[in-house]
């Protein structure tokens, strides 16, 4: 993140109320938040005097509009934009008119890419596309410019990847994901995987996502946030445990209480397979499970993900590898294996930790 | 039909030029590279706003603990 630094160390408090997760179904229209659902938020005028500590989501009623229609921003997106900044700044539209009438505005260096080495350790490599996502720098605008649609295939999100690469615009956390993912693709050394927080302040929910990155028996993140310790973390961990300890660590010197986290499984290195990412393999309560709980839960995860003996419930065959003769289209999905989620609310007053199957829907793109 | 009329035909104008289209893109790289300039220039301000404001609480949050 290129903005500011947090001022973790003058600031034991929480972090007041933010924005939300930069993730979306919908368009450069306006939609309102529910509950766990991924659907773009609006920040009110009364969040303007309020700051974000880091990602969230849905915050009690704070939005965010969505790009949906490509480069450049056609005009009701771009307007939209200009109208939430002159509602959400103090100053909106003193501000919103000094940059749009501006004669000359600094133009920002467009960031080379990263360009992989093979003299380069994995660690460099990692920190180069770190640097990278700070350059382009965290989304503050509230209009998220790349729509991330989590259920699609990774063909496709990795399409959006070279278009964040093609565009260089600022990004947030669900982007900088999709990205991180993107140019670690091809270093088969270096197993990526998502993690997912959602943490609790003031009576609101938080959402955020960071890349889990695991090489060689030590862990890592990498991704963006609006405070450093919420996204990039140096591959010095030695069990998942650890590391997801540690943002809950970094969250609770914001007095957010972490309530849930979602371990995803690996994702593939071959960016054309349409398979979708696997976000939610693991979901732990965290707010149910003792400390010393989580980390067994944690540890036994990274363990099988390590033996890769986990499948996710989409996993298919490329298409190339169907036999010919057979239809191209894909696979009618299988009811999905058994996903872990552990001390999730029983209503029936089970304590078993294990849930029973989920369905899930599969939304797919065609080809 | 005789090639001088295929000369003289008029051309029906439903279809954009080269050097037309050459143009709309050269207008959308124009629009596209001042877009990014005023989006940058805005995350500036939006982000000094967000570590304004991120300061201003956690000094209260302190002030309030004390």
């Amino acid at each position: 993140m290129t903005g500011p630094n947090a001022t973790t160390s003058a600031c034991s408090s929480a972090a007041k109320m933010g924005r939300q997760r930069s993730k979306s179904t919908s368009g450069s229209t306006y939609s309102n938040s529910k509950p766990g659902a991924e659907s773009a938020t609006l920040s009110t005028p009364n969040n303007a005097g309020r700051s974000s500590g880091e990602e969230d989501e849905k915050d009690g009623g704070v939005l965010f509009y969505v790009n949906r229609t490509g480069f450049p921003i056609e005009g009701v997106t771009w307007e939209r934009m200009w109208t939430h900044v002159a509602k959400v700044h103090p100053d909106g539209q003193d501000i919103v008119r000094k940059i749009r009438n501006a004669a000359y505005l600094p133009k920002h260096p467009v960031p080379p890419v990263p360009n992989f080495k093979p003299s380069m350790s994995v660690p460099d490599w990692l920190l180069a596309i770190q640097n990278y996502m700070k350059t382009l720098q965290y989304n503050h605008t509230g209009t998220q410019f790349f729509e991330i649609r989590k259920t699609r295939p990774l063909c496709g999100l990795m399409e959006t990847a070279r278009e964040m690469i093609r565009e260089s615009l600022p990004i947030k956390c669900l982007e900088a994901v999709i990205l991180g993912i993107y140019l670690t693709n091809g270093l088969t050394s270096v197993e990526r995987f998502p993690i997912s927080f959602k943490t609790q302040f003031s009576g609101n929910h938080f959402h955020h996502v960071v890349l889990g990155v695991y090489c060689n028996g030590r862990y890592g993140t990498l991704g963006m946030s609006r405070r450093q310790d919420l996204m990039d973390k140096a591959l010095t961990f030695r069990t998942l445990s650890e590391l997801v300890l540690e943002f809950e660590d970094s969250y609770r010197r914001y007095q957010h209480t972490l309530k849930k986290v979602k371990i995803g499984l690996y994702v593939p290195h071959d960016p054309h397979i349409f398979q979708p990412i696997e976000w939610k393999y693991l979901v732990l309560n965290a707010a149910r499970l003792g400390r010393e709980d989580m980390r067994k839960e944690l540890e036994k995860h990274g363990r099988d993900m390590r033996m890769k003996i986990l499948k996710s419930s989409t996993a298919q065959s490329p298409i190339k590898e169907r036999s010919r003769g057979k239809s191209l289209s894909p696979r009618r999905r299988q009811i999905s294996p058994q996903r872990r989620h552990v001390h999730r609310r029983d209503k029936s007053g089970d304590l078993d930790r294990w849930q029973s199957i989920l369905r899930r829907k599969c939304v797919g793109e065609g080809m | 039909m005789e090639p001088a009329c295929r000369k003289d035909k008029p051309k029906l104008n439903s279809t954009p030029t080269r050097g037309d289209r050459a143009k709309q893109k050269s207008a959308q790289q124009e629009q596209k590279q001042r877009q990014r300039a005023e989006i940058y220039a805005l995350n500036k301000v939006m982000t000094e706003l967000e570590q304004q404001q991120f300061e201003a609480f956690c000094k209260q949050m302190q002030s309030q603990g004390e």
